[in-house]
């Protein structure tokens, strides 16, 4: 009697605790609205830019805190984080249990190894539950970038990937006002370009007088394999299979692609014939030699992020080519190398961007999804990238965006206020042909026309990457800074290497990415592609 | 015997009577290095742990191979091996050309009758010291690359070649170990300078008066009176030696030099701090201290044996 007294009494302890562990755990949503104020944390990249606004409190922020209070009963309080060490600033917030309830990183593999720590709230359950609670997230990303990162086995899903509404990488871009000088028609294959990086080579005294001596014809930098990718992977052959891509594609430059080799030959060629800057080896990340030397005039052609010489208003590299030389002078993008079937093939990321999580800290997950809802929101997101009408942007004839540039309270301390809208990357106005024309129009000083070609040419025949759900490859752990850094390394050694010695640095600098870990992640990429999609 | 030890306590008792500020003083930086130098110890349990900063590492299950695998994997891979020989390369030469600088230096401005230009010499050999790696590491680059660097164009109007200071692996160590004696021999003077002033005026005078010249009165009466600063600094180096700086080389580094430029830091900040594997970085760190300590104890014990000081 007295067992089961004990027992009854267990069981009604166990039963009361569970219920009230279920009522605690309902939210208390009232027609969408929760009935006590529930207090979420929002990571947010502070850039610290001159002149710029508190990041954590500001215009832009009231604007969200208000509508969030009003809509949800959510007070949101935002959790400044460095923008250019926003990896090594949220390790520490993780590991010290203090990280924001919404978390923000391009970084998945931080991510990843949080999550295998713990640390890391699983999205999935809550997604589901509460799906029809989030239209607007839903809307913007759809499955895809929702369900992104979901593990085939487990089920489970660390983060959501914002989506890239803007896909644009870069481009080749040549100095127009130099061609018309030379009389040279602008570049379509890998022969006119080498002929042109000559003929700068050969009239530098035509071109720059006095400085001949400091021309230029092409320039790069260490990051060898981004600032030439274009050159690089028009090497690669058209006929890459899917699975290829996948298998080889750990390196998100490409490096592993079959051919690569022959296309950075071309540039250990151009260097040893005095077509590319001598000394760009012993210059390194966040070095302005090169931009300085471009802003002096001395070079001729370079590949570079799409927009590259348009950025920086003002200071960019065309004003000051502007300024110096007069309004024919200008880099423009160019397309000059077709691939063996004649395509001008691009290769761009996959349409994601940054991606959202909240650590296991979180205790107001729903909250916290309606937050990311409430900043997925049309009518809120197109105001947090454009602002006020008359204020920070004026809407032309045809109705593209102009956005003005505004100090004080109102100003955006990033481009469209990216680091707000965490969910997209990219001006999104609502109408595809007016955000090209708003974008062109985003380059004060920059005529329209430079920013659309590039804007055209920079994701013309793209391929784009794709996604493979085969949960966590366990060779690249680890891996993400250790063999690019090499990569960097052997490509810079192979570009500067004599001619006759280049196989021979190229094949053992492969070798070494190869044996480091290089081979067992294809092979564990194999593996996994053939396990879940054959 | 009773009366003895009564006699021992009172005068325990009188000596912290009569010292026991001092005691207090030393409190705080004792409290200092026991929170922030040996709680923290703790936690090098972790280099036998599974990969998780998350919860403290007492509370985790050992790593694979009986603890012991982030080792393994540190001795197994090629690039752990280099960054040790590179550190131990980069330090040896450090130590061998680097280490006898300052007491060169030292010496040379003792010598200096001319106080104001000593003064003033001083200053200036003092300054590179306050310069970070990061500075001096743009001041290179511009100053020694191959094409535009500063030095190779006055080194071209004269109709030498260019020399690649930066570009290859034996000419970037002698730039790497120049420019380390540049910034820290003229403020390693400062303790060796001070150790001068120590010697008796009087053992000079002595020499003076049997004829002994400059030199002489520098070898006989300078150099023997600096020995035991110098064993000590010495040790103290030796217990450094697989000690790596961080900033040092990865700021002077470049991509066609990283075969000898790759020393232990930029392994840890590679694959531990940038890779999140947080146990090989500790288990790495521990190695690199357990031989620092070898060596330490190692030199000073042979120091001791030949007649030296040693500094316990």
């Amino acid at each position: 009697m007295k067992r089961t007294l004990v027992l009854l009494l267990l069981v009604t302890m166990l039963l009361g605790n569970g219920l009230l562990a279920a009522f605690a755990q309902t939210p208390e949503l009232v027609d969408g609205k929760f009935t006590t104020t529930r207090e979420i944390t929002v990571e947010i990249f502070d850039r610290a830019n001159e002149g710029g606004s508190k990041p954590e409190d500001n215009f832009y922020t009231d604007y969200i805190k208000k509508g969030m209070l009003e809509k949800y009963n959510v007070a949101v309080t935002y959790v400044p984080v460095p923008r250019w060490t926003e990896v090594d600033a949220l390790n520490n917030l993780l590991a010290a249990g203090d990280a924001p309830d919404v978390c923000v990183t391009y970084s998945y593999p931080t991510i990843q190894t949080y999550a295998e720590m713990g640390g890391v709230t699983d999205l999935a359950p809550y997604l589901s539950e509460h799906k029809d609670l989030l239209p607007n997230l839903w809307e913007l990303l759809g499955d895809q970038n929702i369900y992104w990162d979901l593990d085939p086995e487990k089920g489970t899903l660390w983060a959501i990937e914002a989506k890239l509404f803007v896909n644009k990488r870069i481009n080749t871009f040549v100095r127009e006002d130099w061609l018309k000088k030379l009389n040279i028609a602008e570049p379509k294959t890998l022969e006119e370009f080498e002929a042109m990086l000559v003929a700068f080579r050969d009239n530098a005294e035509t071109l720059l007088g006095a400085d001949k001596d400091k021309l230029i014809p092409y320039s790069t930098s260490y990051d060898v394999s981004w600032r030439n990718d274009h050159l690089i992977t028009s090497f690669v052959p058209e006929g890459l299979t899917e699975k290829e891509a996948y298998v080889r594609g750990f390196d998100d430059r490409r490096m592993l692609f079959p051919n690569y080799k022959e296309g950075v030959r071309v540039l250990n060629k151009w260097y040893n014939d005095n077509l590319v800057w001598k000394d760009f080896p012993v210059h390194g990340a966040g070095d302005n030699a090169e931009d300085n030397l471009m802003k002096a005039g001395y070079v001729g052609a370079f590949t570079h992020n799409w927009d590259y010489p348009y950025r920086n208003g003002e200071d960019s590299i065309h004003a000051n080519l502007q300024r110096a030389f007069g309004p024919e002078a200008g880099y423009i993008a160019v397309e000059p190398f077709p691939n063996d079937e004649g395509i001008y093939r691009k290769f761009l990321a996959a349409p994601i961007d940054r991606k959202v999580f909240f650590p296991a800290t979180n205790d107001e997950p729903l909250a916290s999804l309606l937050y990311l809802d409430f900043i997925s929101t049309m009518e809120n997101r197109r105001f947090l990238q454009i602002g006020e009408e008359g204020v920070t942007h004026e809407v032309q004839e045809n109705g593209a965006i102009k956005t003005l540039a505004v100090q004080g309270e109102k100003i955006m301390n990033s481009l469209n206020n990216i680091d707000y809208t965490i969910t997209i990357n990219g001006l999104d106005t609502g109408d595809a042909e007016k955000n090209v024309l708003s974008i062109a129009l985003g380059y004060a000083s920059v005529e329209p026309r430079y920013i659309e070609r590039a804007f055209e040419l920079s994701s013309k025949d793209a391929r784009y990457g794709k996604n493979y759900s085969v949960g966590l490859i366990q060779a690249e752990v680890g891996m993400n800074t250790s063999l690019p850094n090499k990569r960097d390394t052997f490509l810079t050694q192979s570009v500067v290497a004599p001619v006759d010695q280049f196989d021979q640095v190229y094949d053992s600098g492969m070798d070494d990415y190869l044996s480091s870990g290089g081979q067992a992640i294809i092979d564990e990429r194999q593996a996994a592609y053939e396990k879940y999609y054959e | 015997m009773q009366d003895l030890r009564q006699l021992k306590r009172n005068s325990t008792v009188n000596y912290l009577k009569r010292y026991w500020t001092l005691y207090l003083l030393l409190a705080l930086p004792v409290a200092f290095i026991i929170i922030f130098r040996y709680f923290p110890m703790a936690y090098i349990l972790s280099a036998f742990k599974i990969n998780n900063i998350l919860h403290p590492p007492w509370e985790l299950p050992w790593a694979k191979n009986n603890g012991f695998e982030w080792f393994i994997k540190a001795f197994n891979n090629r690039d752990f091996l280099y960054a040790l020989r590179n550190t131990i390369t980069l330090n040896l030469l450090d130590l061998l050309l680097g280490f006898p600088a300052p007491i060169l230096l030292a010496l040379l401005l003792n010598e200096l009758t001319f106080k104001r230009f000593k003064r003033i010499t001083q200053t200036i050999v003092y300054l590179p010291h306050f310069l970070s790696w990061i500075i001096i590491s743009g001041l290179a680059v511009r100053l020694l690359a191959q094409h535009e660097g500063l030095v190779n164009i006055v080194l071209q109007r004269m109709g030498l070649n260019p020399i690649p200071f930066l570009n290859t692996p034996g000419t970037w160590i002698a730039s790497y170990v120049s420019l380390g004696i540049w910034k820290e021999a003229g403020w390693n003077t400062i303790i060796y300078l001070a150790a001068i002033t120590a010697i008796n005026p009087e053992l000079y005078e002595a020499a003076a008066v049997d004829g002994a010249s400059r030199l002489r009165r520098i070898w006989h009466v300078t150099l023997p009176g600096l020995r035991p600063t110098i064993i000590v600094l010495l040790i103290m180096s030796l217990g450094r030696i697989l000690g790596s700086e961080f900033d040092r080389p990865f700021a002077l580094s470049n991509r066609l030099v990283t075969s000898v430029s790759n020393v232990i830091s930029i392994f840890v900040y590679e694959y531990g701090l940038k890779g999140m594997q947080f146990s090989l970085s500790n288990a790495v760190g521990l190695f690199q201290s357990v031989i620092g300590v070898f060596f330490l104890i190692g030199a000073n014990s042979l120091a001791k044996r030949y007649g030296e000081r040693g500094i316990w």
